[in-house]
């Protein structure tokens, strides 16, 4: 391994920019002339639009559907067989159907006076019922959101495989979790600036968004464009994590108005915009048995799920990923025989919900860690018993597990026994009989997951969904003064792309991290790419990098050689050298040759010089399967609520680390948010769909003195697939916390009679838990 | 001050600022925040806006030298002060000991909350006397990342303070400043003709003149906040009920309301205006009316929208009359629901404007009681008959971090 | 989410502010630091047709002692008090409330004044300094008065100031010598806003003590006479004396229906009574 090759734990030359002010965010594109918009949006979660009332003064400022002509709906179909298809108006026709939907546009040269506008518009709405509660949205005579589907259901999936063989188990536990909505709430919100260029007749779209090219497809389809009149820039991107991977209506409303003016224009989120008006995440709910040997051998799980996929169905994943994928990832990293799982996609009054960091793997995480300790409670056994005798074992690698999910290699009970000894089970034990002089209970947590990522073409073509990834490119090119740049369609907005990519091309080619430029985030200058979601950007752009360089470097031996006098296989390519018998030539001299110097070329060079574009995909396509054990150890207040994470450990295997400093980053990144499902975000509604948060004072985020300082220990078993072995790894810091965290604190107050099953587990619900179970312990459950 | 910068064009101010150590001359509406001075008007788009009300710190800039939230800041409120953004840092010493930490520990991703992230991180390297986790991490808590997990970030700043510690580098206390908000100068007025300049701006505002609609009373109502009240009245029940017909009297009872119009003989229009702390909240609409003469019973139904349609409020009151504990008095028993949708609704604090309903429903009683006794009905205090509003607001104002 | 226009003045002295605001047509907002009053602008939530600055007034801008009492001035800030820039009269309660409001960028420039005015039930100073005894000075064209703060805050986000009226300073008299004081506040998370409050200024030896329950829904719940909730009586061992059932009963006398609710505020009292009878002054508390 070089000092900046793959493995290395390099500082991020990106850095510098960042901590200057020099970075580059949507909303620091400055273009002469360009104004400003401001949306007027829907109050009602449910209504009909019997008027919208615009001064006479601002009758040129102000766009309804009425003016959006040429424009179609957001259409996001899934070829799941029973999906129903929702239109998502760009401006609201005939009904609004969630809190937030644009009613109307306003432009103004500030987007202070264009709020100004936008408050001078009035609506007529007459309020219809609203669907907040998706298992009331299921049953029959309820309200519907989308009128001519005649139900409520987006897609209802069912998995089913010899459940009948588990009933006879002698345990059977039976449990209703779940899981919060949140928002994702990165620090910087969506914001699109649309510039007409005249010259090229083409729509340049600066947006904060984690896939350039799949917003391109879906803004040519919805403004009737072609491609070649739309390109989109990507610049830096103020956290992503699933929220900017969604083609937005604001975006194909600014692309039309921008059409229409003819000078840029701007939109910028706002928090209140971000909280109450676009896109949701993570509602789940989950009835589930797991049926049991006494000695916690796993004979099956039962279970129903539904999703609360709010009102349209969100470009591109579609309203049903998330709840279809939920059976077929539950089974988790265990190994069982009989499993059955019935899903609801549910459409319901609220903002679409889209994935999250985790995306269903979180909920799962959090359903099923949750029943396996109450199974261990029921059969008398230690939580981490049940575990070890269900996990997925080496021996069994490569594995197809019961939804014919294929585990690429690890060892699980291994990062379960690591994480057990690194929290020091028998100590927390010791301290946890010996009680807390405050008063506090301790209470020990664990969570097993595995992590499917960079999964491909066999998968997501049977989504049938707008975007399936294929080959991932990447363009790299030697300039003259041998200097690489990589051009990328995946998009980099924090995960470090401009350094681990350039380490990947280092460990190819010897060029010095420092001389290797990323570009990334431009359609017009990067190789098509679905982007950066499901982990999936260093198995796939890092395996694509190393295509593009390994070709560049054999067309670079064979100019080298040629300067060598020698023949190419007597050469070979070393620490940025081609090596031939007699003598080296650098890099640098080949790229002088092939670009100032051709008359130095071989009449039989290859035409295609020192730029190449090539195409990867891993062996299978069927992903990586990262996973970790957590174990966490908390203290809980039970007369307050209050949690304290007092330890926290993560032993991870995410295969070969291409960069361990900013993989840690990750999984530190991953665990807060997680700790903020666990613990703080929820983004409630009331009958009437209102959404009840709408500043970060009532969406509440952890900040550093809330997020424990983890212990992360790695494992690093390579996957058989991939170009260096490496495992997408950026979601899994998210999944397990919550399950580990609630199982902690299940853990501490068991004794009281309190079972905590709902996220994030608030101080609220845990007193409420606590004296519902004093004054009995099965009203305590139902509490719970 | 203002001679020296005059003539601001229509409606801005004129404010002398020193800015990364320039003096500049900067005209900005007065209510731009200092974030939107410095990134639309200076193009010094490092301080970052995340949330615009003060709770995620990515605006953190140094005014006097101090951290500050430029999101809260407005341009009038700094005029004359000195104002360190994230670009004027680049040859501070604290600063530059941080990017190395930072660069080193992995102590952003992103990078969006970094400059508020490394200005408060500044703040605590002068200011804490020791390189303790525990102070570290809640002397950050003021600064949201959603990347790092704060894991690099609280080991970049605890090496950077352990450091200069070793170095023999004093933490500083604060004194010698002079007591009031950072970046506020003392005894130094600007504005009144600026002031003129605006006033009129905001009563300029183009309304159309269009009727508010209001929800359809026809359906049953589901409030989503109910609360009760009982009230003791010298009088008896009859005549307690007998003026319940007056909806007129019932109305005058009731703080804030004034009624319109009565287009039925079981309707009537009108409003009411609402106002918790700073928030006046104005809502006109129309309520139906019904009695059961039987039961001493009757219900109010009403509902109504502010001036744009945006906030609408439907809210309910049901009374049965009944004997009082001593003969000849009445107790009326009071079932009050109400629900609030639109922004005054989109918050998480309930109880503020139970607190509201609460104080409504007593003052209610009280003038109920007085105008059964036959004392003047109370004046509608400064109403303004255009800005009339109905029903009991629901709003939650996250009163922000409590510290005007 | 810019705010509504509005036109902004900074009166150099306070006959000129008492003036305009007494004068000043439309509706008129007073801004200090701004800390609560700048987001409800921001999310036009507030609409004000003018805000006056009144920062710049250089009476409201100092602290005294006035015998045993300390007067500050309404634009004195959270961070002068944490800093010990002004005199402390109170053994150091007053900084340790101070350091623990909000955010230090929040306290650089959130007053003492502007909070009590703001009134909001979860404020930090709304419920300290009602158990400190303290008043407020309110000054308007036609002179001064001045009102304990129990009296002044009415209500969530409402006081006693009439139109033309404004908080000029804060009265806090000092915690002598045997005074057990207890401030505890609960809070979900650093910096939040406060679900419980609870805080304690007993007397052993002469037998009295305040206590004040807050952030509940209104204005803080004062037991100006505090015997009840030690069985009757103060003395010395007044922490073993706490009767949480009594504590119970006086919140529900002030309309606190929610049992969860009332247990959290009681559990957080008791700690404020347990805090006021440790011999030693804490170390200063987290403060974000």
């Amino acid at each position: 391994m070089s000092a900046e090759g793959v493995g290395a734990r390099l500082p991020r030359k990106e850095d510098d920019r960042l901590m200057r002010g020099r970075g580059q965010y949507v909303g620091d594109i400055r273009l002469p002339g360009m104004q400003d918009v401001a949306f007027v949006r829907s109050p009602l979660a449910h209504a009909r639009i019997r008027a919208i009332h615009v001064p006479e003064a601002y009758r040129d400022r102000v766009f309804t559907a009425a003016g959006l002509d040429g424009v179609l709906p957001i259409r996001a179909v899934s070829g799941l067989p029973g999906f129903k298809v929702s239109e998502q108006p760009v401006l609201a026709t005939g009904k609004v159907r969630q809190v937030g939907e644009l009613v109307a546009m306003c432009l103004a040269p500030t987007r202070a006076e264009a709020e100004d506008i936008a408050a001078s518009v009035v609506l007529d709405l007459e309020e219809l019922p609203a669907i907040h509660d998706m298992l009331a949205a299921r049953e029959p005579g309820s309200a519907l959101v989308h009128e001519h589907w005649g139900d409520n259901v987006f897609l209802e999936t069912l998995v089913d495989v010899d459940i009948a063989a588990a009933f006879d188990a002698p345990i059977q536990v039976s449990r209703t979790i779940s899981t919060g909505r949140q928002c994702m709430a990165p620090i910087e919100g969506r914001g699109t600036v649309v510039q007409l260029d005249h010259r090229l007749d083409q729509l340049v779209v600066h947006t904060a968004t984690q896939m350039p090219h799949i917003v391109r497809n879906g803004l040519s389809e919805c403004l009737g464009l072609e491609q070649g009149r739309i390109r989109i820039v990507s610049p830096d991107v103020g956290g992503g994590f699933g929220y900017k991977a969604i083609l937005l209506a604001e975006d194909v409303a600014l692309c039309w108005l921008a059409l229409r003016c003819g000078h840029p224009v701007r939109w910028l989120e706002d928090r209140r915009e971000h909280l109450t008006a676009n896109a949701n995440c993570r509602e789940h709910h989950y009835r589930i048995t797991a049926y049991a040997e006494r000695d916690g051998t796993l004979r099956g799980i039962d279970c129903e799920a539904t999703v609360d996929s709010g009102a349209y169905s969100a470009y591109p994943f579609s309203a049903c990923l998330e709840a279809a994928q939920v059976a077929s990832i539950l089974p988790g990293p265990y190994d069982f025989p009989s499993y059955r799982c019935r899903t609801w996609s549910v459409a319901t009054n609220k903002c679409p919900i889209l994935p999250y960091r985790g995306v269903a793997r979180t909920g799962v995480c959090f359903a099923l860690e949750l029943v396996l300790d109450a199974v261990a409670r029921e059969a008398g056994l230690p939580p981490e018993v049940v575990r070890e005798k269900n996990l997925v074992r080496p021996e069994q690698m490569p594995f197809e597990n019961i939804t014919r999910k294929h585990f690429d290699s690890g060892d699980y009970p291994q990062a379960l026994a690591r994480a057990l000894a690194s929290i020091d089970v028998e100590a927390v034990r010791a301290r946890q009989r010996a009680g807390e002089p405050d008063g506090r209970r301790i209470g020990l947590g664990l969570s097993i997951y595995c992590e499917q990522a960079a999964h491909g073409t066999s998968v997501y073509s049977g989504w049938g969904i707008p975007m399936v990834p294929g080959h991932e490119q990447v363009s790299a090119r030697l300039t003259p003064d041998g200097g690489l740049e990589l051009r990328v369609g995946a998009h980099s907005h924090g995960q470090g792309l401009e350094t681990t990519l350039a380490q990947v091309a280092h460990e190819i080619l010897g060029v010095p991290v420092a001389r290797t430029r990323l570009v990334h985030g431009d359609t017009a200058m990067t190789p098509y790419s679905t982007g950066s979601w499901g982990s999936r950007v260093m198995v796939m752009a890092g395996g694509a990098v190393a295509a593009a360089c390994e070709a560049l470097r054999d067309r670079a031996v064979r100019i080298g050689a040629h300067l060598l006098q020698a023949r190419p296989e007597e050469c070979r390519f070393e620490g940025g050298h081609v090596v031939g018998p007699s003598g080296d030539v650098p890099l640098e001299a080949i790229a002088r040759t092939w670009y100032r110097r051709p008359q130095d070329l071989a009449p039989d060079t290859d035409p295609g010089g020192l730029e190449v574009t090539a195409g990867y995909k891993p062996v299978r396509d069927s992903g990586t399967f990262s996973y970790a054990a957590h174990a966490a150890v908390v203290a809980v207040d039970p007369d307050l609520g209050a949690v304290e994470i007092l330890d926290y450990v993560i032993v991870e295997d995410g295969g070969t680390l291409v960069n361990p400093l900013v993989v840690d980053g990750q999984i530190y990144g991953g665990l807060a948010q997680g700790v903020g499902t666990a613990l703080f975000e929820e983004m409630r509604f009331d009958a009437r769909g209102q959404p009840l948060a709408s500043t970060f004072a009532d969406y509440l985020l952890p900040g550093p003195a809330e997020v424990p300082m983890a212990r992360i220990d790695h494992m690093e078993t390579p996957s058989p697939y991939t170009r260096f072995g490496q495992k997408g790894i950026g979601e899994g810091g998210a999944i397990a916390p919550p399950a580990a965290l609630a199982n902690a604190i299940n853990d501490a107050l068991g004794a009281l009679g309190v079972e905590m099953l709902h996220s994030p587990v608030t101080p609220r619900r845990i007193v409420e838990a606590v004296l519902a179970a004093r004054t009995g312990p099965q009203q305590a459950r139902e509490a719970a | 001050m203002s001679a020296a910068l005059a003539d601001p064009e229509a409606g801005r101010m004129a404010l002398a600022l020193t800015v990364n150590g320039r003096p500049l001359r900067v005209e900005a509406e007065p209510r731009s925040h200092l974030g939107d001075v410095l990134r639309e008007g200076l193009n010094l788009t490092g301080t970052h806006l995340g949330c615009e009300h003060g709770v995620c710190g990515a605006c953190t800039i140094l005014l006097d030298g101090e951290p500050a939230r430029a999101c809260l800041t407005f341009a009038g409120a700094c005029a004359g002060a000195a104002v360190t953004t994230v670009e004027g840092l680049d040859h501070d010493e604290v600063a530059a000991e941080l990017r190395a930490a930072f660069n080193r520990e992995h102590a952003l991703q992103c990078g969006y909350c970094t400059p508020g992230m490394l200005v408060a991180a500044r703040d605590l390297v002068l200011r804490l006397p020791e390189a303790d986790e525990r102070r570290i991490r809640v002397g950050l808590s003021g600064n949201l990342c959603r990347c790092t997990g704060y894991a690099g970030i609280v080991r970049a700043v605890t090496r950077v303070i352990a450091d200069r510690r070793a170095r023999g580098i004093a933490a500083q206390t604060g004194e010698g400043r002079a007591l009031g908000p950072v970046g506020a100068g003392i005894g130094q007025g600007i504005g009144e003709t600026i002031a003129e300049a605006v006033a009129a701006a905001p009563m300029s505002r183009p309304v159309p003149a269009v009727p508010v609609a209001s929800a359809d009373l026809d359906g049953t109502f589901a409030p989503a906040h109910r609360f009760t009240q009982g009230i003791e009245l010298a009088h008896p029940p009859e005549a307690v009920f007998a003026r319940f017909a007056d909806i007129e009297a019932v109305a005058a009872c009731l703080p804030g309301a004034v009624l319109a119009g009565r287009p039925a003989p079981d309707t009537v229009e009108g409003g009411l205006q609402v106002r918790i702390g700073p928030i006046a909240a104005t809502f006109r609409g129309r309520a139906r009316i019904a009695r059961d003469e039987a039961s001493l019973s009757g219900r109010v139904h009403g509902a109504g929208s502010d001036a744009g349609g945006r906030s609408a409020t439907e809210g309910e009151i049901r009374y049965r009359v009944g004997p009082g504990a001593a003969p000849g008095t009445a107790r009326v028993e009071l079932d009050v629901g109400y629900t609030l949708t639109g922004p005054l609704a989109q918050f998480g604090r309930p109880g503020l404007v139970r607190d509201l309903a609460g104080r409504i429903a007593a003052d209610f009683a009280r003038n109920l009681d007085a105008r059964l006794s036959g004392a003047a009905a109370p004046a509608p205090t400064g109403l303004n008959p255009l800005r009339l509003a109905f029903a009991l607001v629901r709003a939650r104002i996250a009163a922000w971090l409590g510290r005007a | 989410m810019k705010p509504a226009p509005f036109a902004w003045e900074r009166p150099a002295n306070l006959a000129a502010l008492l003036e305009r605001v007494a004068t000043a047509p439309g509706s008129v907002k007073l801004i200090a630091g701004g800390q609560s009053l700048g987001p409800m602008l921001n999310l036009r939530l507030v609409e004000p047709d003018l805000v006056l600055d009144i920062t710049g007034i250089p009476e409201l801008r100092q602290a005294r002692v006035e015998g045993e009492t300390l007067v500050l001035g309404a634009c004195v800030t959270h961070a002068d008090i944490e800093d010990g820039r002004v005199p402390d009269l109170t053994g150091g309660a007053l900084q340790r409330v101070a350091s623990a409001i909000a955010y230090r960028p929040v306290r650089n420039r959130g007053t003492i004044g502007g909070s009590l005015v703001h009134a909001d039930p979860a404020a930090d100073w709304v419920n300290a300094l009602t158990a400190l005894g303290a008043a407020v000075e309110i000054a308007g064209r036609n002179g001064r008065r001045t009102l304990p703060l129990e009296r002044f805050v009415t209500g969530a986000l409402e006081v006693a100031l009439e139109p033309g009226e404004i908080l000029l300073a804060v009265r806090i008299p000092a915690l002598p010598d045997g005074t057990a004081w207890g401030y505890v506040k609960h809070c979900a998370k650093i910096g939040e806003f406060a679900h419980a409050i609870g805080a304690v200024r007993i007397e052993p030896g002469a037998g009295r003590g305040r206590a004040v329950i807050g952030a509940v829904e209104g204005p803080p719940v004062l037991l100006a006479d505090a015997r009840p909730l030690f069985g009757g009586r103060i003395g010395a061992d007044f922490a073993e004396r706490f009767d949480p059932a009594a504590a119970d009963a006086a919140l529900r006398a002030a309309g606190m229906a929610d049992a969860v609710e009332r247990h959290v505020h009681v559990t957080v009292l008791a700690r404020a009574v347990a805090q006021a009878a440790r011999p030693n002054p804490l170390p200063l508390p987290e403060a974000a």
